[in-house]
């Protein structure tokens, strides 16, 4: 890809666009957001496809779980299409890719070195980026994910996922993110999507400390869905007052 | 808390139902939530837990027999609420107010909030952006 760049644009410190301020991704929930209907636009292997219909089937009879509500990462990429504030950092030889969410950053380096050597590698929720400039636009590679869902309502993915990107900004609002996904265990195609995040303009909103633990009650029941611990139930954290950690099995909210 | 006796509630109560469900901006499933229907609950804010990775405002409401109820109502964390107008300020304990949420489904006193209307007329909608198609986030449909 740097070759096709003809070796990438070096990047200085007084040529370095401009993404400076809070940005906010547009489009909902779906991984394609040009997806039409219930259905994720992905070509699925058999088996993830198989996956896939199960999820549907359970969410339609109102059994649902995401990891998160252990207050895990969302991880990438997911991490994309995610509705909390980010930011990007960028220098020359390295940008970071920010939301606020459980405080998930992606480095991306951008000075030629390549991925981690294979036998020191190991799934990373953001995986391991690296990437140049190709003028203003910012490609990235990324491999070594942990294997994951694209979004509650989406397929999963496997550890075996590679994505490239292409990231530039679009207008003085807007950043663009032209996403390949390449998957030969739960992919039949490369998926091909394009994500738009916006300027973020409420006066004196800055990104804090997001910690997930602060008020989290969610517990999974016993048929694998979600439910909350509410004040007065055996096992709800107060978040006005420091409790023990819950128990790690499933709770049966309403229970005193 | 314990299941709420809605009819034992002198909190109004309204469920409607609704063409189409709102998508969830949470950490969590809406999976516990009825998001066909829709409850109004008036009563006086205990606590704003103005919090990650959601906030709730804790209502206690006062049934016909004077029995009291607390009420929990779901909402965004801090950085999506301020995107959406709703200050820490915005609410403080004492404050007189009817909440209108989608339900659990189990009947406990709780729901994903939709918007709190103060003993003022001031209206605040816990939600960024424009409600979901068919998701009405004004006075209850009917009583």
């Amino acid at each position: 890809m740097r070759a096709a760049a003809h070796g990438g644009t070096r990047m200085t410190w007084k040529t370095l666009p401009d993404w400076t301020g809070l940005w906010e991704h547009t489009g909902g929930f779906n991984f394609d957001p040009q997806q039409k209907g219930p259905r994720a636009t992905a070509q699925l292997t058999p088996e993830y496809q198989q996956k896939y219909d199960k999820k549907l089937a359970d969410i339609a009879k109102g059994i649902q779980w995401d990891p998160l509500s252990y207050c895990l990462p969302a991880g990438y990429p997911r991490w994309l299409l995610e509705p909390f504030l980010r930011e990007y950092i960028l220098r020359p030889e390295e940008s970071w890719l920010l939301t606020e969410q459980n405080e998930e950053i992606r480095r991306v380096y951008a000075d030629r070195r390549g991925h981690v050597p294979a036998d020191e590698a190991y799934p990373l929720w953001e995986g391991d980026s690296i990437g140049f400039w190709d003028g203003d636009t910012l490609v990235i590679h990324t491999k070594n994910l942990k294997a994951g869902q694209y979004q509650r309502n989406q397929p999963d993915y496997s550890d075996q996922a590679t994505t490239v990107e292409r990231m530039r900004k679009i207008g003085k609002d807007q950043i663009e993110d032209i996403v390949d996904v390449y998957d030969p265990v739960s992919l039949q195609k490369p998926w091909h999507v394009r994500h738009i995040y916006r300027r973020v303009t409420t006066p004196n909103l800055r990104i804090n400390h997001w910690s997930c633990e602060e008020n989290n009650n969610v517990v999974q029941t016993a048929n694998g869905s979600t439910d909350f611990l509410l004040p007065g139930d055996k096992g709800y954290r107060d978040p006005n007052s420091l409790a023990p950690p819950p128990a790690p099995a499933a709770q049966t909210p309403g229970a005193q | 808390m314990s299941k709420a006796q809605p009819a034992a509630l002198s909190a109004a109560l309204c469920l409607a139902a609704l063409a189409s469900a709102a998508p969830a901006l949470a950490h969590h499933s809406f999976a516990m939530f009825d998001q066909s229907k829709r409850i109004s609950v008036s009563g006086t804010v205990k606590d704003f837990q103005y919090t990650n990775p959601h906030s709730w405002v804790i209502v206690t409401a006062t049934g016909a027999d004077g029995k009291q109820t607390e009420w929990g109502f779901e909402s965004e964390g801090p950085s999506t609420l301020l995107r959406a107008g709703i200050k820490r300020s915005s609410l403080n304990a004492g404050d007189k107010i009817t909440a209108t949420a989608f339900p659990m489904r189990d009947g406990r006193p709780a729901g994903s909030l939709i918007s709190i209307t103060k003993a003022d007329g001031t209206v605040l909608t816990f939600r960024a952006g424009p409600p979901p198609a068919g998701v009405a986030v004004g006075p209850p449909a009917e009583k």
